[in-house]
């Protein structure tokens, strides 16, 4: 009698990117499957490495703005508050009061910007045929326009400066912000109301992905990530920098540390910027916007020095060590999406290619950052 | 149940608001003051000539190094006619390498340099890279011709 | 048995053979690219903006260059797909939901033929396009083909069973499997009525066979990156297309006519021609539109949890239904009967849905941070800001 021989399965490699719809940028996952459950994984970064850290030792202290906006490009402002941050460290600069609530304002608009784009984008992740990005989007155009009346660009906006902004803003910013900001709240209900609690997005994200706190805190997770693990670290409350301990709002923290955590987290983040637009209006003050003893060229002392914001995605910190002279020896970029994207592979194994689609879509990343 | 309504709900009562689309190459978006494309030159048109004086400020400044400068003796300065002893002789800017920070602008000590705030100044597509590589004479035709309002902060 | 006449009267059987193919495809090809004229507006309309605009006034001769454009590309094949297979794969979608159209009667008098059987033929010839699926992700020498190929099979076969119960629950009540009998007995109420709950299992069933949102498993852009179609250009890719437009169509006519009254309700059978071939295809729209509005809404669910939801929720309820039916039909109750169990059944449904959903809602947790400090003249670095943590 022939004994029958028992099926035998194979694992296969899935090459997800550098070409790939929701790899977010080019980011290349090496997936080992067994069937629909992924065994394994892989990641390949380095695609949009472009030595941002080596250029800025051959930038003096305001040429190196511009490559800050080049590293996270959804939260450019909060990137140049960093850097600036850093270097008025270094150099003592006292930056004025209306340029830091200015900061502040601009910061925090462009958070909300960038938790739209998380948000519209991982409605894609999750198959939402393109209607919350484009929800999602329209609303970040408001906003974007705002940066456009005051920067000048729609991107790369170059807008601080170490010791305060490059220029004053127009004369209807506070009345346009106040304008958009209702607008904004419409489009995040409309969000809201699109995904919270629509049965099937819940089914696709709680209890995929989930990360422990210890594990997340293992991980250097931080930012929304982290909060979604439910500890309760954002550097806005922990460090308080620039003027942000004049203002009441609300850390949201989750609980489980899934995918819908990281969503509802994101989301009620927005809110609390809008909380924070607010009050920092209210109490703008008028005055100059850059230091009165402001040098043409800005010369460093020797020195090292460390400051970090809290990013859409986390800490973004800046380290430069100087040597003296108007540009930093070494220049080292802390960046929240590389931090929260080592912890991909725990997220992964054992969950479907579809929850990797969507583990990978939670973790906000965004490639020029994690690169540079 | 009630999630899976509130959507359709959501994409039902969109459908009853005005789309927000521009319909782009036929209708242009009014772009802010501040609007920030290429840097220009300006042309000082009380003397009839650039008010560049080829003073390198800019390309030093330059993070990516995508401005050419040479000067030249001004010879309306020899005709008493400019006050400008120096005066820029050719200018190259590469547009395909600028960044658009802005950081020419703020260093110019003349105000001799702006940065474009029209379309015509984003709608730069070409068959040839070499082509993004203006002249002195592009890079003032703009400002000569009036055809631009800019905006440099004080 | 005596059949209704056909509404194309021509003596040879071979040339009637003929016109009817032609027919057919002359008119899916032009249904299908207003179809998808139709779907991209009204995406559009529904994330706020214009849609296709250029080609024509309003864009309406978008699918007609688009056609144009897929039928100039060039024809490609991997160098390792199997060549044969991968070349036929496209006919294996293409040719059954063609045949499928066969039997389907628009009108009165108006089909290309009256069949007997037409409900069972049409499941039976719609239930094939699975092997074209699977035989293009096979074919294609490609990873991600050959998930989408195998998850186009496990969803298209899974699914099968509940349309196909669904659509023996309403010809229970209907009393026939012939598709214009099933009509001719909706004069006075629409089968829907009756059968809420096998209507509702019916267009889950055929969203999960058309491959729409919220069933676009097979060839989820966001995971396998167009499934078995990932290989395919020009007119091999575009005759999947045409094939996927089709059968939305047909599955809308089938809907329209087994579940809507079709041209019988509410004019009556005695209406004209051109009046019942307007309400077929009135009805027709309404389901499209309800399709078009459902994939636009819904994100999309994860392999396991389709088969789930199929296995677990849509087959028991489409036994459920068809149970209630013989209990009511057997006894001879009166058909509100039908309505309330069948409308107790789509309660049920809705129920389990939102329990599965809803375990319990969550909510973030705040952290209120208060802000004590407030504006002062001049500024210095807070204490506790110097210094970073962790790096």
């Amino acid at each position: 009698m022939v004994q029958q021989q028992e099926l035998e399965t194979v694992d296969i490699n899935i090459n997800m990117g550098p070409q790939h719809p929701s790899t977010h940028g080019v980011f290349r996952m090496v997936l080992t499957v067994d069937g629909e459950k992924v065994i394994d994984v892989e990641p390949h970064i380095g695609y949009m490495h472009r030595g941002g850290e080596k250029l800025s030792e051959n930038m003096d202290y305001r040429q190196g703005i511009g490559y800050q906006d080049r590293t996270d490009y959804l939260t450019q402002f909060l990137n140049e508050q960093a850097y600036c941050m850093a270097v008025e460290k270094l150099t003592k600069l006292e930056v004025p009061e209306r340029a830091e609530y200015l900061r502040v304002i601009l910061c925090e608009l462009n958070r909300i910007t960038s938790h739209l784009m998380f948000i519209g984008a991982f409605g894609i992740d999750l198959g939402l045929f393109g209607t919350s990005f484009m929800y999602a989007f329209r609303e970040r155009e408001y906003i974007q326009d705002i940066f456009e009346e005051v920067s000048g660009e729609r991107m790369m906006y170059g807008y601080f400066r170490p010791g305060g902004v490059v220029w004053d803003v127009p004369e209807n910013f506070v009345q346009r912000v106040r304008e958009v900001l209702p607008q904004t709240k419409q489009g995040l209900k409309d969000l809201d109301m699109l995904l919270t609690n629509n049965e099937i997005f819940v089914a696709r994200s709680k209890g995929v992905g989930a990360i422990s706190a210890e594990d997340a805190i293992d991980w250097g997770l931080t930012g929304p990530m982290l909060r979604a693990s439910g500890v309760p670290w954002d550097l806005r409350k922990d460090q308080p920098y620039s003027v942000y301990d004049r203002f009441d709002f609300d850390i949201p923290i989750g609980q489980y540390g899934d995918v819908y955590d990281r969503y509802l987290v994101r989301l009620e983040e927005t809110h609390q910027s809008i909380r924070i637009v607010e009050q920092a209006l209210e109490q703008l003050p008028e005055g100059p916007i850059l230091p009165e003893k402001l040098p043409r060229k800005l010369r460093a002392p020797e020195g090292e020095v460390y400051a970090a914001v809290e990013n859409a995605r986390g800490e973004y910190g800046i380290y430069i060590v100087s040597k003296g002279g108007d540009k930093p020896y070494r220049l080292k970029i802390r960046s929240p999406s590389f931090s929260n994207l080592s912890a991909l592979r725990t997220m992964t194994i054992g969950n479907y290619i579809a929850d990797a689609v969507a583990i990978l879509g939670s973790v906000d990343i965004v490639l020029c950052d994690v690169d540079r | 149940m009630i999630g899976i309504l509130k959507a359709m709900y959501v994409t039902f009562a969109m459908t009853l608001r005005k789309p927000v689309t521009i319909e782009y190459p036929t209708k242009h978006r009014e772009v802010p003051q501040r609007d920030r494309a290429f840097p220009i030159l300006l042309w000082d048109k009380d003397v009839d000539e650039p008010f560049c004086t080829g003073c390198h400020a800019c390309e030093r400044a330059c993070p990516v190094e995508c401005m050419t400068v040479t000067m030249k003796d001004n010879p309306l300065h020899a005709d008493d006619k400019s006050k400008r002893r120096k005066i820029i002789d050719e200018f190259w800017i590469d547009y395909g390498r600028c960044m658009r920070c802005n950081i020419c602008v703020e260093v110019c000590n003349f105000e001799a340099i702006a940065m474009n705030n029209t379309w015509a100044g984003h709608e730069l597509s070409k068959f040839d890279r070499n082509d993004l590589v203006l002249d002195l004479d592009q890079l003032l035709s703009q400002h000569k011709q009036e055809k631009i309002d800019t905006w440099v902060a004080e | 048995m005596s059949m209704p006449s056909a509404g194309i009267n021509i003596e040879n059987a071979w040339l009637d053979a003929f016109v009817g193919v032609i027919v057919i495809v002359g008119l899916m090809t032009v249904v299908v690219m207003a179809l998808i004229y139709i779907e991209r507006k009204v995406a559009a309309r529904m994330q706020n903006r214009l849609g296709p605009m250029r080609v024509g006034p309003h864009g309406t001769l978008q699918s007609l260059a688009d056609a144009l454009k897929l039928i100039g590309k060039e024809d490609l094949r991997p160098a390792t797909a199997d060549r044969w297979i991968f070349e036929l794969a496209p006919f294996a979608v293409f040719v059954p939901t063609f045949l499928a159209f066969i039997a389907i009667p628009f009108t009165q008098n108006l089909a290309i033929s009256f069949l007997d059987l037409g409900l069972f033929y049409v499941v039976a010839v719609t239930g094939l396009s699975f092997l074209g699926f699977l035989l293009a992700g096979w074919a294609s020498d490609n990873k991600y083909a050959l998930l989408g190929g195998m998850r186009a099979a496990a969803q298209l076969i899974s699914y099968e069973v509940p349309l196909v119960l669904s659509l023996l629950a309403v010809s229970m009540v209907a009393g026939s499997l012939a598709l214009h009998e099933i009509v001719e007995f909706q004069g006075r109420v629409p089968l829907v009525v009756w059968q809420p709950l096998a209507f509702f299992i019916f267009i889950a069933a055929v969203l999960a066979e058309l491959e729409r949102q919220p069933f676009d498993i097979p060839t989820a852009e966001s995971e396998v990156v167009g499934g078995p179609f990932i290989e395919y250009s020009g007119i091999r890719w575009s005759m999947f297309f045409l094939a996927s437009y089709a059968s939305l169509f047909i599955y809308s006519l089938l809907g329209a006519i087994v579940f809507l009254g079709g041209w019988n309700w509410p004019l009556g059978a005695e209406a004209g021609l051109w009046l019942q071939l307007i309400w077929t295809f009135a009805k027709t729209s309404l389901l499209i539109l309800l399709f078009i509005w459902i994939r636009f809404s819904f994100p999309r669910l994860r392999i396991d949890q389709l088969m789930s939801y199929c296995w677990k929720v849509l087959i028991p309820l489409s036994f459920l239904q068809i149970f209630l039916n013989g209990l009511v039909l057997v006894y001879g109750w009166p058909h509100i009967f039908l309505l309330l169990t069948s409308g107790a059944g789509l309660a049920l449904a809705g129920y389990i849905i939102a329990r599965v959903g809803q375990t319990e809602p969550r909510k973030v947790r705040l952290i209120p941070v208060r802000g004590g400090r407030k504006a002062t003249a001049s500024l210095t670095a807070p204490e506790g800001a110097e210094g970073g943590s962790s790096a």
